[in-house]
């Protein structure tokens, strides 16, 4: 009997633990945009981007963390995402007067923001799909070059390509202002629960088994190819996403804005906070964001009683160089350890129920 | 050094991959003039045995090379005690002449005289590495691979030389030119080591071998108990 | 056709630096696993030395070119990469992805975002007459010590033990330990020569253009790399192969494309990578489609 009553806790347990996980994620993220919602203009603008990279920091964990393949290439999605929120929003005459060189009907497609975000989503997703069939049966160093190729290529056409855009050293001006903090709050709520989702499928699992033992899982007939195109193309919607709100939170593109540097950022945030948990994706993110928080505001000097204490421009980007260089060093697991946050009033478990200790 | 100190000594060598435990406690002797041989199933910890010896992977235990604790070396310094191997499948450097294999050889050796003889030496135990000696070894064949292999370890002149399964992949003729090669170097006064698959073979040429399984020594035969086959079915099995 | 000599010396000497650049990345690929991202501010801290120093005269500014280069090599595998000895390659591209970013803002910080100009050796911006073909003195400079260096190289591999033991450390790390090859005495020296070239490929790109800023190897890496992969960082001569095949039909498309198409020159050279990769990935000059050593 009590065995059985063991049992039945064990497996509520076993659905609970991920349900636990996703909750107080989406209550972290919850909290503290609260929190900072109280505070000045400036921070609450910083909150926002903070918010718009860790979706992209999500969209780069659902692919990376789950299948443990590099991408360089993730910003391309968000590029692309960007590039399309910001020709469906713009004012027709704005466009006619600032993008001559545009092919014409671009001039008056138009979109509701909020539908040009979910468009943005499958521009992403449909040029990661596009991509992947090619990109997909690379591993480690060959797939970290493809898909920084895949970058390189989409910020030079942004760049160059004037039908689709501003010319090269331009921006594109004139995106409204619609998009506010609580509102992108709701969109990083939403990746959350859309990874978070993902990782209970099928796919996911079995690229997570793929990931462990490279070697067996195609052995075993795991098809890790397809299982990969899809996250890679799931991963790509919410990075197209992410560009939208990019686009509506920056207000002006330029694509050298979304390319190696933010690549950067938001590989930063992944390793920090562990790259195999969601849990991981989120807390880097977040962690991440408020150290660059603080060190914006230290450089701008902070009173503390009589002395204001501040850092001179440009040890900002290098102390978050820092942080990435170090955490790969030390601890390459990030702050996470790999783990999701786990449900913290009991004992944790420390086998998973029903399977045996590994044995050769 | 008194010579009944050449040898190589193993205590209660453990190894483990990830946790995973693949040597559990290995204890063995080799002494100066000796073959040993160490066989048992795939997967007994064989290979293990050696590469934990060489200080090529993670373990725990104590290793004494003439008597001295090499315990905490990396490879390379353990070969600078007098300890060479010759690693599973050769791993000759393909790329690279006969002759450019064997003065790799010298970088392990311990003084720097005696260059000259060594090489004169290897070329009379394997005279077909003389002649070869400006062709790239990876066009040798695989016997003759194996000699180039043997030849590179003994350039570093040491006092014991451990053989990870020499027969590997070798036509009957091969098998033998590398064991009666090795008996003249076990004659020349060197403690040797042999892991291999080739029970019968190897408990006949040893002076004593050693039936690995699970990770631990579970048998220990003579010579005589070559052509014992419940003694080998035992081993193999039990 | 004058013209067409031209292009053709200009794109041998573009091919040999990135040539040069992607062998300094295969040096240490072979032996740690890691290809290196921020090779390139080897390079520009080399660059940035011949600029500040270039007024005390050549024979103190070139030789301390090469020093700072090595010495920003080997603290870079001290400092950083030997601390990660069992990550994947993978991570370890991420770490020197990092690192080169980091170094980048470093050298923002110290030089500022504006350009630093000299005119380091500006006598060999020059063009001379070759029997009515105007050619770029720079170019046959250029040819001439990458060809210099690579036989030295090549010299050193093959002819000195220490060489040796690199080739062998280089073709099979475990292997090369096990017969007594000093790993921290081979890394260091892979370091150090990889240091050597990113100094030269500095000195010819900064005679080149004369100003250095802090992102200036970035581009020059991240061709150089691509090259090497798509080569085969496997080998020596698969990278260095690669990266002058890069560096060449790059040359090529600035000189022959019209303007409009040659903005999008490194978006060809990309989708090549990718072409590449996807039907050999482990570089166009290792035999087999064979899966890559990752």
């Amino acid at each position: 009997m009590s065995e059985i009553l063991t049992k039945a806790k064990v497996s509520l347990r076993w659905r609970l633990g991920p349900l636990w996980s996703l909750v107080s994620l989406l209550l972290i993220v919850y909290l503290i945009t609260l929190a900072n919602s109280f505070l000045g203009d400036s921070i609450q603008v910083q909150v926002q981007f903070a918010l718009v990279n860790l979706v992209i920091v999500v969209a780069l964990q659902m692919f990376i963390g789950t299948s443990g393949v590099l991408s360089f290439g993730h910003i391309a999605f968000v590029a692309v995402g960007a590039w399309t929120v910001g020709l469906l929003t713009i004012e027709p005459d704005l466009k006619r007067s600032l993008l001559s060189d545009m092919f014409p009907f671009l001039f008056d497609v138009q979109a509701p923001w909020l539908l040009a975000v979910f468009i943005g989503g499958l521009v992403g997703g449909l040029l990661a799909l596009i991509v992947s069939p090619f990109l997909m049966r690379l591993n480690g160093l060959q797939a970290g070059i493809a898909t920084f190729a895949l970058l390189g290529v989409v910020t030079q056409v942004l760049t160059f390509w004037s039908s689709i855009g501003p010319r090269s050293g331009q921006s594109m001006v004139g995106i409204p202002d619609v998009l506010n903090l609580q509102t992108t709050m709701f969109f990083a709520l939403g990746a959350i629960v859309f990874a978070w989702l993902f990782q209970r499928t099928r796919p996911a699992r079995l690229l997570r088994a793929a990931r462990e033992d490279g070697i067996a899982a195609p052995a075993s007939g795991i098809n890790v190819v397809s299982q990969r195109i899809i996250a890679f193309t799931l991963s790509g919607i919410v990075a197209g996403v992410a560009g939208g709100l990019f686009a509506l939170t920056n207000r002006a593109l330029q694509a050298q804005q979304l390319g190696i540097e933010l690549t950067f950022i938001t590989l930063a945030m992944l390793v920090l906070g562990g790259m195999l948990s969601l849990s991981g994706a989120v807390i880097g993110a977040l962690v991440f964001s408020m150290i660059d928080v603080g060190l914006v505001q230290l450089q701008s000097g902070v009173d503390i009683g009589s002395f204001v204490i501040s850092i001179p421009q440009g040890v900002r980007p290098i102390i978050l160089g820092l942080i990435l260089v170090g955490f790969l060093i030390f601890r390459p697991s990030g702050l996470s350890g790999g783990r999701e946050i786990v449900w913290p009033f009991r004992p944790q478990r420390t086998a998973l129920p029903g399977v045996p200790p590994k044995n050769e | 050094m008194p010579t009944h100190e050449i040898g190589l000594h193993v205590e209660n060598l453990c190894v483990s991959y990830a946790g995973v435990p693949a040597v559990r406690g290995v204890n063995l002797e080799v002494k100066a003039g000796q073959a040993i041989g160490l066989i048992g199933p795939n997967g007994a910890g064989k290979s293990s045995t050696l590469l934990g010896i060489m200080g090529a992977t993670a373990r725990t235990g104590t290793v004494r090379v003439n008597g001295r604790d090499v315990s905490g070396l990396p490879p390379e310094k353990v070969v600078r005690q007098g300890v060479a191997i010759v690693p599973e499948g050769r791993h000759i450097f393909a790329e690279l002449t006969v002759l450019e294999n064997l003065k790799l050889g010298l970088v392990g050796r311990r003084k720097k005289t005696g260059i000259t003889e060594a090489f004169a030496e290897v070329f009379r135990l394997f005279p077909i590495l003389e002649e070869f000696q400006g062709r790239k070894a990876g066009l040798l064949s695989g016997g003759q691979q194996q000699q180039l292999a043997i030849g590179r370890s003994l350039m570093a002149n040491p006092d014991i030389i451990l053989l990870d399964e020499p027969s590997l992949g070798l036509s009957p003729t091969a098998v033998d030119t590398v064991f009666e090669a090795l008996d003249v170097v076990r004659k020349s006064g060197k403690a040797v080591l042999i892991v291999e698959q080739r029970a019968e073979f190897t408990i006949a040429f040893s002076d004593k071998t050693f039936v690995l399984h699970d990770g631990l020594i579970t048998l220990t035969l003579g010579p005589s108990d070559a052509n014992n086959v419940d003694v080998l079915t035992e081993a193999y099995f039990g | 056709m004058n013209q067409f000599i031209q292009s053709l010396v200009d794109a041998i000497s573009g091919g040999a630096i990135l040539g040069l650049a992607a062998l300094s990345i295969g040096l240490v690929f072979g032996v740690i696993r890691l290809a290196n991202f921020a090779q390139g501010e080897i390079i520009t801290a080399s660059a940035y030395t011949l600029i500040f120093t270039w007024q005390f005269g050549w024979f103190i500014s070139i030789p301390l070119s090469i020093v700072v280069a090595v010495a920003l090599s080997l603290l870079m595998e001290f400092a950083v990469f030997s601390r990660m000895r069992t990550a994947t390659p993978a991570t370890l591209l991420i770490a020197s992805f990092g690192l080169s970013f980091l170094l980048q803002r470093v050298y923002e910080m110290l030089f500022t975002n504006t350009v630093q100009t000299a005119p380091v050796a500006s006598g060999l911006a020059q063009s001379i007459d070759v029997g009515g073909v105007r050619i770029q003195m720079l170019s046959v400079i250029t040819i001439l010590l990458a060809g210099a260096l690579l036989y030295g190289l090549t010299l050193f591999l093959s002819k000195s033990s220490l060489g040796l033991q690199l080739q062998a450390a280089a073709a099979d790390f475990q292997t090369a330990r096990l017969i007594g090859i000093s790993a921290s005495r081979v890394i260091g020296l892979s370091f150090a020569l990889s240091g050597v070239l990113a100094a030269t490929v500095a000195f010819v790109s900064t005679v080149q253009t004369g100003a250095v800023g802090p992102t200036f190897g970035v581009p020059i890496v991240i061709l150089a790399l691509v090259g090497a992969v798509i080569g085969g960082l496997d080998k020596l001569s698969g990278a260095l192969a690669g990266g002058f095949l890069v560096g060449f039909v790059t040359s090529m498309l600035a000189s022959w494309l019209p303007q409009d198409f040659s903005n999008f020159r490194d978006a060809y050279v990309f989708g090549l990578v990718i072409l590449v990769l996807l039907f050999r990935p482990s570089g166009l000059l290792i035999k087999g489609r064979g899966v890559a050593r990752t």
